[in-house]
């Protein structure tokens, strides 16, 4: 049993082709491209609004060299909401639950900005590592404080993602087990677990989005930081 | 489309696969005549379907032959048969299934309509918008092609202004000719009138003087002898008037 629990979360191969690359491919073949007409159908329409407003919530406090991260913040954004909303629908495989992928998108994105932030303004992105107004005695502790917060960031924000889906997709998976089984032994205590199967896909869908939304919110905060 | 390409280049080059990908990899994308021919217009709305999955296509090519439970039947026959053969085994995943089924339904159902009506009111704001700059051209130049008019009209009057001005203006003159003239006729008439005034003023001042003259020769003609006998004879005329007048009162 504790097996088959994780097996979901096995990268997919059919005869040892991996199928992740499928998976990954999934969001850019389910949102159409931008036309050359002027007016679009529902989805298109619908999809420029929805990547319009995002990005203008996004870049609002960023100063202006650090708009050239608005595409690739945005269709991120839109990668990973794709993947993690289609990955609550039966047999599918949520590539966002592998931590190779997540800690594959936030240490590059993170470091980048760090780096950035050293080469472009070296003295402000280090002032970054004493906050204003603290006491003197307390300057050495709070630098290595700050440093340690600072390079714990990319395993947080990929930790973040992964372990939020995960749990996600185990407690569905343990609470319809439970379903399945008692179903069958006794039905009235199972009609309770699938109204908390209900409400926890509820609360599914909403960690799916607000975990995207948050990742790319945090990366555009380091950025904001250190442009 | 391409795939006509690779049929006519199989054809053309008649040596097999190979040959069509020569002729696909020599090919590139976008650059021959057949990319400028006006493309057919896309669909302003997705095909019908029915309940959300099923293309209306797929019953009406069931339709001839199996009438309208056709496509029921198929369906509920292949999920019977993959649930008897245990093809498709009934685990947790189903269940997953089915509570993600039921909300993505229910939230498709009930925010499905608002959302398309919001998409829509996206496209309409759009085209409210050019539409609003057109007609706002529109008007303004209907403005501009009557204010054009009335200027052509005003053109036309601007004879019959010109003659009320030039009545306008001899009747200034007029009216200043007519003061000129009066003026000099009241001048001419106080010079007239100051030269009759001296005539007459000559003529009183050379009676008065003939008068007094007159009489400064009569009262000195008159000689005390003279006087003396006119007096004694007023007093004999009055004693024979009063005689007459006593007669007269006792008659």
């Amino acid at each position: 049993m504790t097996l088959s629990l994780f097996n979901q979360f096995l990268s997919p191969s059919l005869m040892w082709i991996p199928l992740a690359a499928i998976a990954l491919a999934l969001p850019w073949a389910l949102f159409p491209h931008q036309t050359t007409r002027w007016v679009n159908n529902r989805l298109l329409s619908l999809q420029s609004w929805f990547l319009g407003q995002f990005t203008q919530q996004i870049f609002l406090p960023i100063n202006s060299p650090g708009h050239k991260w608005a595409l690739l913040l945005a269709s991120l954004m839109l990668f990973l909401i794709t993947l993690n909303t289609a990955g609550l629908l039966p047999y599918t495989f949520t590539p966002t639950t592998q931590l190779s992928m997540n800690m594959g998108f936030a240490i590059p994105l993170w470091l980048a900005t760090v780096v950035l932030g050293l080469c472009t303004q070296p003295t402000q992105a280090l002032g970054h590592l004493l906050p204003e107004g603290t006491p003197t005695p307390l300057i050495p502790v709070l630098i290595i404080i700050e440093t340690i917060s600072l390079f714990i960031r990319p395993i947080a924000l990929g930790v973040r993602l992964t372990a939020n889906l995960t749990a996600g997709h185990l407690l569905i998976q343990l609470i319809s087990s439970a379903t399945s089984v008692l179903l069958s032994v006794l039905p009235a205590v199972a009609t309770f677990t699938i109204t908390l199967l209900f409400l926890l896909t509820l609360l599914e869908v909403a960690v799916a989005m607000i975990q995207a939304y948050v990742f790319v919110l945090l990366l555009s905060l380091y950025l904001q930081e250190n442009v | 489309m391409l795939s006509r390409l690779v049929f006519l280049a199989g054809s053309l080059k008649s040596s097999g696969p190979i040959g069509a990908g020569l002729v696909q990899a020599s090919r590139s994308l976008q650059t021959s005549s057949q990319s400028l021919a006006p493309v057919p217009p896309l669909p302003e709305y997705g095909g019908k379907v029915r309940h959300g999955l099923i293309p209306e296509e797929f019953f009406q090519l069931l339709y001839p032959k199996t009438g309208v439970t056709g496509p029921y039947m198929l369906g509920t026959g292949l999920l019977v048969y993959l649930l008897s053969k245990e093809i498709y085994i009934i685990n947790h995943e189903t269940i997953a299934a089915i509570t993600i089924g039921t909300i993505i339904v229910y939230g498709v159902k009930k925010f499905g309509p608002s959302v398309a009506a919001f998409a829509d009111k996206l496209n309409e704001d759009k085209m409210a918008k050019a539409q609003e700059a057109k007609d706002v051209a529109m008007s303004s130049l209907t403005q501009a092609i009557e204010n054009e008019k009335k200027e052509q009209w005003r053109v036309e009057g601007r004879a019959m202004l010109f003659d009320a001005k030039r009545n306008n203006v001899a009747m200034l003159l007029e009216t200043n000719y007519r003061e000129r003239l009066h003026m000099v006729t009241n001048e001419v008439k106080r010079r007239l009138d100051y030269q009759i005034a001296l005539q007459h003023l000559n003529r009183r001042m050379q009676q008065e003087h003939m008068i007094n003259w007159v009489e400064k020769n009569v009262i000195g003609s008159i000689t005390p002898q003279q006087e003396k006998e006119s007096i004694a004879k007023c007093i004999a005329d009055l004693k024979v008037l009063a005689k007459t007048t006593q007669a007269k009162a006792a008659a």
